[in-house]
């Protein structure tokens, strides 16, 4: 099989000790980490950079109507917006590791706004994604079974079309269907005493709407990498040994299709915590939806910041995650 | 795995073989234009859609600020799907909400599609800008193009839709150049290509004339699905309230101001909702057909 080689790999100039040292695979594993890191890195300074040269910034956008340009300086310094870029970057950044995302443009700490919600949309992102991964493996394997046939033409067409529904949409029409028509299910999430939601049920139908476009996109992925794998000899060799059909695909295929599958679902876990955001809105739904569609009405940028920073982070752990999976499946097959 | 080739076949695949050797290079021609015209017979749902969301504004029964009805009316003789949260009619705002929706999705899809074949086939054939445009796909994954919508703007907010577009264009250009190139590389890789080159063929005739052509399925795949995600990104985005603003009628602000009122109307919510999903939907089945066939013969199992 020939791996799609990813960014830094080939180019990057200094080549990784590969079997070197005592410990070779945690040195790769370093290496790994260290790059995605830097790419981390730079997407922090590209936000921040963008924050600096688009025009308006937190303290006139939180400002009262009268408010004298005196105001508005005292409460830049407030704010701290008077330093330098420079210096500002820098305390951000070096905060960043420490847990620190800054201040909101109500001069609370990002951090203590955020650490309600937050792990309220980890809950529902988490058994979003899980339903998404199990779902596509099945859908994909099951479509793989008889290349073709109708059951794969179906899943097809169903996986194309449910990776294009807006996730909202989606949950106006479950919504409508379980909740108005039927009355199955809670329309609204009621939050208890401690922050969280107050019953499970209420998780449902968030989750699914969250769940079904991203089991569309991934079934497609793991059907396009289980037909790479279809056609390699070692496939082919086994079909002649007469092995069964199901140790084909589980011992000879889905191994290979493995790296595939772990970046898609990296992948997915941004696509749904930005879908999140919406579909917290529509359930009333305790998470950083709720949060940031208030960010957007006071206009409180570094709110927004500080959660691409958190979101940025998550995102780069699956993705390494998923590099060394890559890494795992390729050293066991050269 | 040791592949024993003295293995006898299965008795299954003795009795399929001759299928496959008693028409010799007869079928191919009418299939591949069978499956042409299937695709258009696909792509056709997509295209009368577009075409009545455009033309919709013509057929609307009353204006789209002007309330006809009680707030959250049911559907009457007045209004045929019912009064939103104002009393004005759905149907007219249904009819007047998609034009612009589309039309900010097509730009941001043909902006898209255009820079990332430019850019992905320079790719290829410069392998030093290839190796940056992976750099910058890596990077784009790691900022939901929700959140980098959002925070562009907010920090542009006086710009209505220009910045939802721009963020759009922007955020969506490098994972498109990826497809390109991956696409390209085949391409440029092959013999012709490489005469061409040291014929001293010049830079753009390589791109235009040798490589461009052979992507058409690739890059109009590719347009189809830039135009589902940008209706994906600027209905998100109006839905937060960025973009158009209120009283302009929009499918997927339709939907956020007129959630309260799911109970006593649904059509208010429902339709746009349905409008919305047919939309994307339909397009990116019709993209699907359009998309290259997959090259690699698969084992059956």
């Amino acid at each position: 099989m020939t791996p799609a080689p990813t960014a830094g790999g080939a180019a990057a100039p200094p080549a990784p000790p590969r079997a070197a040292g005592p410990l070779p695979g945690l040195g790769r594993a370093a290496w790994l980490a260290a790059r995605r890191l830097a790419m981390l890195t730079v997407l922090l300074a590209a936000v921040f950079a963008a924050i600096e040269l688009l025009p308006g910034d937190a303290a006139n956008a939180t400002s009262e109507r009268g408010e004298t340009a005196a105001d508005m300086a005292a409460r830049r310094a407030a704010l701290g917006l008077d330093r330098p870029v420079v210096e500002r970057f820098w305390d951000w950044m070096t905060g960043l590791p420490a847990g620190d995302l800054g201040t909101t443009a109500h001069g609370q700490p990002v951090t203590s706004v955020l650490a309600g919600p937050f792990p309220n949309t980890l809950l529902l992102g988490t058994l979003a994604l899980t339903a998404s991964i199990l779902g596509a493996l099945a859908l994909g394997s099951w479509a793989a079974l008889r290349p073709g046939g109708r059951t794969d033409r179906t899943i097809a067409v169903l996986s194309t079309a449910a990776f294009a529904l807006p996730e909202f949409v989606l949950s106006v029409a479950l919504l409508l269907v379980f909740s108005l028509w039927t009355g199955w299910l809670p329309a609204v999430t009621l939050t208890g005493a401690d922050g969280t939601p107050a019953s499970w049920d209420m998780l449902l139908l968030p989750a699914l709407a969250l769940a079904v476009p991203q089991i569309g996109w991934n079934t497609r992925i793991v059907r396009g990498a289980l037909a790479d794998q279809a056609a390699l000899p070692h496939v082919r060799a086994a079909v002649l040994d007469g092995l069964p059909r199901h140790r084909i695909l589980t011992h000879h295929m889905l191994p290979g299709a493995l790296p595939a599958i772990a970046v898609s679902t990296a992948t997915s876990a941004g696509m749904l915590l930005g879908g999140a955001v919406v579909v917290e809105t529509l359930f009333n739904y305790p998470g950083i939806g709720a949060v940031l569609s208030g960010a957007i009405a006071d206009r409180d940028t570094p709110l927004v910041a500080g959660v691409v920073a958190a979101t940025g982070a998550a995102i780069s752990i699956l993705l390494l995650l998923a590099d060394l999976v890559r890494e795992r499946v390729l050293r066991e097959r050269p | 795995m040791t592949v024993e080739t003295s293995s006898p076949l299965r008795p299954r695949r003795i009795r399929r073989a001759p299928k496959t050797v008693r028409a010799p290079g007869a079928p191919p021609a009418p299939k591949r234009r069978g499956r042409r015209s299937h695709a258009l017979v696909r792509a056709l749902p997509a295209l009368l859609l577009t075409a009545l969301a455009l033309t919709g504004p013509l057929w609307a029964p009353h204006r789209v600020d002007e309330p006809v009805t009680a707030p959250y009316a049911a559907p009457d003789g007045a209004a045929a799907l019912g009064g939103d949260q104002l009393g004005r009619d759905v149907l007219s705002r249904l009819l007047h909400g998609g034009a612009p929706l589309i039309a900010t999705a097509l730009a941001v899809a043909v902006l898209v599609t255009g820079a990332a074949t430019v850019i992905g086939i320079l790719a290829v054939l410069r392998p030093r800008l290839g190796r940056w445009v992976e750099r910058a796909a890596d990077l784009a994954i790691l900022l939901p193009a929700v959140l980098g919508i959002m925070l562009i703007g907010l920090a542009w907010p006086a710009g209505g839709r220009l910045p939802v577009a721009a963020a759009a264009t922007v955020l969506g250009i490098p994972y498109a150049v990826r497809v390109v190139a991956a696409a390209a590389a085949p391409v440029a890789a092959s013999g012709y290509v490489e005469a061409a080159a040291v014929g001293g063929e010049r830079l753009w005739y390589l791109m235009v004339r040798e490589v461009l052509p052979n992507l058409r399925a690739t890059v109009l795949a590719l347009f189809g699905l830039r135009f589902v995600e940008g209706v994906y990104v600027v209905s998100v985005a109006a839905f937060l309230q960025l973009g158009p603003q209120p009283p302009e009628a929009d499918w997927a602000l339709m939907i956020r101001e007129n959630a309260p009122g799911i109970m006593l109307n649904p059509w208010a919510v429902g339709a746009p909702c349905l409008a919305i999903g047919l939309l994307a939907v339909s397009v990116n089945l019709a993209a699907d057909a359009l998309a290259p066939a997959r090259t690699t013969p698969e084992t059956a199992l």
